[in-house]
């Protein structure tokens, strides 16, 4: 699994791992929807574009995550998972989809993301619960 | 991640953070030795020594003994700020711009209550929405009036009948912070906000009803009508989807703050902007606004919670319910306060801590003037709760500040394994608690056990001085979102 949750006290922490940032994003929306929904299925069905910003990989990252959260939160789309062009999903249907939690936001505590000497990157991010 | 910091005993209550580094002051937590102990293993100390990094921050970077561990501050965490040198931090405030708590004691005693106990949680469940994205379709608010909510706070919610004009005088900066731009509020968090007005969200916020089961000062307990045995309500909640997104929206131009003002970040969440700066000015606007938005939305719930005594007990207890007092988790404020025996106007930031104004403070409304404020100190949803008076201790040592709460002990996945082969609702049930939740989930994630004991916390700070007990209550039913 390319996302990992580790001990936090207060909120949701997880490492994500992949080859590049494109990569990074999917996984970091695969642990949000696990946040957001747990295994509940979630259809492709729709694609919301987002255009990642920010200055350095970091920020990016957790740019494109806010956006995928607004999208849950406002207009109640969950999130499948990222495409090239921003995300793809479906509308939360109350009988398909199980509302585990909210997570209020995704936070810039301790964001960094880091390159291993396989080549790898890794981040690590905070959602605030 | 650094090496956790250091730290040094000062006495039974106190410990040092030692200046190191790029700290620009030491920093001072507030527990006794089993709390310090739960410390390990998490950054929160960490946290502590990251805040005293800030540019202008006056005296030590403060933590309480529910202190744990956040994202930019600690929960827990108090730091003040000179006026002409200091900053503004979102993280120094957290998403849940004013996340809260207000206590209402009804005229009922528990053992007439207890009968028509269950009804009185199906009644309250149905009034107050809870639970993930909750909205309500009763009161949703057309922009105008959302900007007039966002301006106005508590004060708007009584003007057009939801509550009586004497909550205002129980309400911490009586329900409405000056400062508020409703114009710096994003449609994002418009968007957000405007149909959660009165409702009560998930995780750890909640609606409960409880009894006085104890009082420490039996006089104070009886000025705030709280006699022993008294039936209240307690609601923590704060400023919903809409505070949220004023927080998200800040942080990106804190960070760019950040570097325009050569301001250097232990972590990305701390950024910040000089407060006389512009990117602070916006922030303040949109954070005092996102403040009133919270007052209103727990005035609005009271006046629910009335309703739904109303239809069970009828409306004379309803109409004799009042609120006992109302305060903020989450915020900065500018405060006067006295600093090397000089008085000095203070950014006092609050994340995860309460005001607690000594007796004779000029903020407080007359009636609290000789007793000073009361602080509400919800436990976890299975033991008990406080409620504490502010000190000259407090004002002295802390801002004027105290505890919030029990702070979590085990993370939300370690509480679900724990519950996963019990049925939590049911324990409570067994305990004397009834038990309204929209799913499974948040009940397993909030289990008592979650939670430190609040009674270690309370502790602490009054015997440190900083605090001082008067009642505690008990619960007997709870609505979880």
């Amino acid at each position: 699994m390319p996302y990992r949750f580790f001990p936090h006290t207060g909120d949701a922490a997880v490492e994500l791992e992949a080859s590049d940032e494109p990569g990074l994003r999917a996984a970091g929306v695969a642990a949000l929807r696990e946040l957001l929904v747990g295994d509940s299925p979630v259809a492709s069905e729709s694609e919301r574009r987002i255009s990642p910003s920010g200055h350095d990989p970091a920020e990016r990252l957790i740019h494109f995550l806010r956006e995928v959260l607004y999208l849950y939160d406002a207009e109640r789309f969950v999130p499948a998972e990222a495409s090239p062009g921003g995300v793809r999903g479906e509308p939360f249907q109350a009988g398909r989809h199980r509302a585990i939690r909210e997570v209020k936001a995704v936070t810039y505590h301790g964001v960094e993301v880091r390159r291993s000497e396989d080549g790898t990157l890794r981040a690590s991010v905070v959602f605030d619960l | 991640m650094a090496t956790a910091p250091r730290l040094e005993r000062i006495d039974a209550y106190r410990w040092r953070v030692p200046k190191e580094g790029g700290m620009r002051t030491h920093g001072l937590i507030f527990a006794d030795e089993g709390l310090i102990q739960d410390l390990e293993g998490d950054q929160a100390v960490q946290q502590v020594a990251n805040v005293a990094h800030l540019p202008g921050i006056i005296g030590p970077a403060i933590a309480m003994p529910d202190i744990h561990w956040g994202y930019g501050f600690p929960i827990g965490g108090v730091a003040g700020f000179d006026e002409a040198e200091g900053v503004v931090s979102p993280g120094g405030v957290g998403y849940d711009i004013n996340c809260g708590v207000r206590l209402l004691a009804t005229p009922l005693s528990i053992t007439e209550a207890r009968p028509r106990l269950a009804a009185l949680m199906d009644a309250l469940y149905r009034t107050i929405p809870s639970g993930v994205g909750a909205s309500r379709s009763d009161v949703t608010l057309q922009r105008r009036e959302l900007e007039a909510v966002l301006r106005d706070g508590a004060r708007w919610t009584v003007e057009h009948g939801f509550g009586v004009p004497a909550d205002l005088e129980a309400i911490e900066a009586n329900g409405t912070l000056e400062g508020a731009d409703p114009g710096a509020v994003s449609d994002r968090a418009k968007e957000r906000g405007k149909s959660q007005l009165g409702t009560v969200g998930s995780g750890n916020h909640f609606v409960e009803i409880g009894y006085v089961a104890e009082t420490y000062d039996a006089a104070a307990a009886a000025r705030l009508g709280l006699e022993p045995g008294r039936l209240t309500v307690f609601i923590h909640s704060g400023s919903r989807g809409l505070g949220y997104q004023v927080c998200d929206d800040s942080l990106e131009t804190m960070v760019r703050a950040s570097g325009k003002y050569g301001i250097t970040l232990p972590d990305r969440q701390l950024c910040c902007a000089p407060l006389g700066s512009p990117e602070a000015r916006h922030y303040w606007g949109a954070m005092n606004a996102a403040a009133n938005f919270a007052f209103a939305n727990r005035q609005l719930m009271a006046h629910y919670a009335r309703r739904a005594l109303d239809q069970v007990f009828g409306r004379d207890a309803a109409e004799r319910t009042r609120l006992v007092y109302d305060v903020c988790h989450n915020i900065a404020k500018m405060e006067r306060h006295e600093v090397g025996g000089e008085p000095r106007r203070v950014c006092v930031h609050r994340k995860g801590a309460t005001r607690a104004f000594p007796p004779g403070h000029a903020e407080l409304a007359p009636q609290f003037r000789d007793l000073g404020q009361p602080v509400l100190i919800p436990g976890d949803m299975g033991r008990y709760s406080y409620v504490l008076l502010g000190t000259e201790g407090a004002y002295r040592e802390t801002f004027g500040s105290t505890c919030h709460g029990a702070g979590r002990r085990l993370s939300r996945h370690q509480a679900k394994k724990l519950a996963r082969p019990r049925n939590i609702t049911r324990e409570l049930e067994a305990q004397g608690v009834l038990v309204r939740a929209a799913t499974r989930d948040t009940i397993d994630e909030e289990m008592p056990e979650a939670y430190k004991d609040v009674s270690r916390v309370v502790n602490v700070v009054h015997a440190a001085g900083i605090g001082r007990k008067v009642a505690q209550l008990k619960p007997v039913g709870v609505v979880k979102g």
